[in-house]
């Protein structure tokens, strides 16, 4: 069985004024294998951070199930799918989300805050992927002290420190121009080529295309998967 | 990096809205310290204040015989009561449920007698709770020891010519500011004994001047009185002293009544009950003052709580989305709820215990002293931590309840 499996996954938002329900994803079935790139394009308002917090296990769907690693995920309480996010899962949002008041290191460690482990530990495993990230030498900066760029890297470092299995990102370089954009993607495909799985919603097709796969989302639907890996003709080099 | 970390990095980046909330449980806090401890301490003069009257409580026989006069009591007179009052009735007094609230019972025989040829009044005590029971009795010499030691009273001993004053004595700064009205003269016995009823006594002590009757008494043991008067085992007065602030003095009064039917059992209503009436009045004005100024506070750490949930929504939606349980958004924004109200707590405790000083002297006869009392102190600390949490419940739950996948959903 495939790493993560989406079976048949719908969901209806119950509009806020009329309390109608408004369907935004309909019968969504897809898999991903272990070690894959993923990415997920569509126009705004399409679904695509809908079906992205349902694979990060914090938005219920109405209908379907979604396994990882064979877990039956929303078939878990509340407090235990939070464990699961903690140990399966590593969030790139688009803002990055990053805490304004505490410095890079302490950015970092933020999802470990939680895990009784030594502080001496976590300072170490924060280090670890900051540095893998590129931004060791930037530990003690607050992420107002970085360039968009490094903000972003920061995010990623932050998704990293647990060592999940499945990252997931949101338009990660949305909001950043494309010089900026590309820093960040080299990073995912460092990261993808050391065997990292990734699920990334994307506007850019460029960077889309540099997964290994690129589904399209249209009203709710998967539409035909396309099998790209066209990386070796786009902008980056095979060194990284 | 730990829970903790994330709350204290909250208060440090929040520290305005910290001291704010700070100041809103330190307020509510600092006003109960001030009022509850300055009522404490007009609580405590009283009772200091009760313990110089002397006797509350005043036990004398039923009689409609001529009365002598003791102390502005009347004692009923001495050959024709048909209840006297006798030894037994002081164990009476012992036995009543009350007993433990009972700091002194004082039994007199009074009676006259000769004094060198001079018709005196003259009164068995029981020394040992005598003493205790008038204070402000001044004594040259020594108390009492054995049966035929006596103790005369100021103009008694200046009538047999018992005394002398010192020379000199007189103009002592500073006793003069003492708010004793009669300045005491320092006196030297300077006679051993005097006849009482024609025996021999010798002469223990002199009491200073009073301005009472016991400047014209003299005072023996209970039993040797009893036996020189030709009355065993009678008394003519119980004085019955209730000290303890609170004594539910009717009460007391009631039970001895009860214990001793055959006695006209008075409660001395003084000036200073009136007073214990006002500081209950001040003690229940203070707690509803505080209570109100409590929920002011509480409704500002309510409201503040409120905002700051709002104003944090995508902060702890990306908590929650990177793993936080609802258990950990509720610890970290409680631990900031806690460090914010045991320091309003501990502050408000300072400035109400300063208020409080600062106020004691407007409201009483000075004296009162503010005594630092660690009860208060953990008092003002638990009930600051109380509203503190008890306002944050709902914010705080509400909080925990924040979807994440909404939270973090970039609109
Ligand atoms: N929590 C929600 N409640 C109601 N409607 C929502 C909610 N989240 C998303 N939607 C709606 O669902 C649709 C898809 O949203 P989303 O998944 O964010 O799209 P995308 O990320 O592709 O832009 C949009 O119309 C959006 O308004
Ligand atoms: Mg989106």
């Amino acid at each position: 069985m495939a790493f993560v499996v989406v079976e048949n996954v719908s969901k209806t938002y119950s509009d806020q004024e009329s309390g109608i329900g408004v369907p935004v994803l309909r019968a969504v079935s897809t898999e991903i294998a272990e070690g894959e790139f993923v990415s997920l394009m569509g126009p705004s308002g399409s679904g695509k951070s809908t079906l992205l917090t349902i694979l990060g296990a914090m938005n219920h769907p109405s209908q379907g199930r979604l396994l990882i690693d064979g877990i039956d995920v929303y078939a878990l309480s509340d407090e235990r799918r939070a464990d699961f996010r903690s140990q399966y899962l590593g969030f790139v949002f688009q803002q990055h989300h990053l805490m304004p008041y505490l410095n890079a290191i302490e950015n970092v460690m933020l999802p470990l805050a939680t895990l009784s482990m030594a502080s001496l530990e976590k300072r170490r495993r924060g280090l670890d992927v900051l540095e893998k990230v590129g931004l060791a030498e930037k530990a003690k900066r607050l992420p107002n002290q970085l360039s968009g760029g490094e903000q972003g890297r920061l995010a990623i470092a932050r998704a990293l420190v647990n060592d999940p299995p499945l990252v997931l990102a949101d338009e990660p370089t949305g909001t950043l121009d494309t010089k900026t954009g590309d820093e960040i993607m080299r990073v995912f495909l460092d990261l993808n080529a050391r065997g990292q799985t990734i699920f990334m919603v994307t506007h850019n097709p460029e960077n889309a295309s540099l997964a290994h796969r690129v589904l399209h989302i249209r009203d709710g639907e998967l539409e035909l998967a396309t099998d790209s890996r066209a990386r070796t003709a786009s902008r980056f080099s095979p060194a990284i | 990096m730990r829970i903790s970390t994330i709350a204290l990095a909250n208060l440090r980046r929040r520290k305005g809205k910290a001291v704010f909330l700070m100041s809103g449980i330190g307020i509510g806090i600092g006003t109960a310290v001030a009022l509850l401890s300055l009522s404490g301490s007009l609580r405590d003069e009283i009772g200091s204040q009760l313990d110089r009257f002397g006797a509350n409580i005043v036990v004398t026989p039923h009689s409609d015989s001529l009365a002598l006069d003791y102390g502005g009591i009347s004692v009923a007179g001495v050959s024709f009561d048909q209840h006297q009052l006798s030894d037994a009735d002081v164990a009476g007094i012992s036995r009543i449920r009350y007993r433990k609230r009972l700091s002194v019972v004082a039994p007199k025989l009074i009676g006259t007698t000769e004094v060198d040829g001079r018709k005196t009044l003259l009164a068995g005590v029981d020394f040992n709770s005598e003493l205790r029971l008038k204070k402000w009795w001044r004594l040259t010499g020594r108390p009492p020891e054995s049966p035929t030691d006596v103790l005369l009273g100021y103009e008694i001993a200046r009538a047999v010519s018992a005394i002398q004053a010192v020379p000199g004595s007189v103009a002592n700064a500073d006793r003069a500011t003492s708010h004793h009205a009669a300045m005491p003269e320092e006196i030297r016995v300077t006679k051993e004994k005097v006849s009482l009823g024609g025996r021999e006594h010798r002469i223990s002590g002199v009491i200073g001047q009073t301005g009472g009757p016991e400047d014209r008494m003299v005072f023996a043991q209970l039993g040797q009185v009893q036996g020189l008067l030709g009355r065993p085992g009678q008394l003519s007065v119980i004085e019955v002293s209730a000290l303890c602030k609170d004594c539910p003095v009717e009460d007391i009064v009631a039970q001895i009544k009860q214990e001793l039917p055959h006695a006209n059992v008075s409660a001395i209503q003084q000036s200073v009950r009136a007073r214990a009436e006002a500081v209950d009045r001040l003690s229940r004005f203070s707690l509803v003052v505080s209570a109100v100024v409590l929920a002011i506070g509480a409704l500002m750490v309510f409201t503040t709580m409120m905002g700051a949930v709002v104003e944090r929504t995508k902060e702890i939606g990306v908590l929650r989305a990177i793993g936080f349980r609802k258990t950990h958004i509720i610890r970290s924004l409680m631990i900031e709820v806690v460090i914010i109200s045991a320091a309003g707590g501990v502050g408000g405790w300072l400035a109400g215990l300063l208020a409080g000083r600062l106020a004691l002297p407007y409201f009483t006869e000075g004296g009162a002293q503010m005594e630092l009392r660690l009860s208060l102190a953990v008092f003002a600390v638990a009930v600051a931590m109380g509203t503190g949490i008890i306002s944050s419940i709902y914010p705080v739950l509400r909080a925990s309840r924040l979807d994440p996948s909404e939270a973090v959903r970039y609109v």
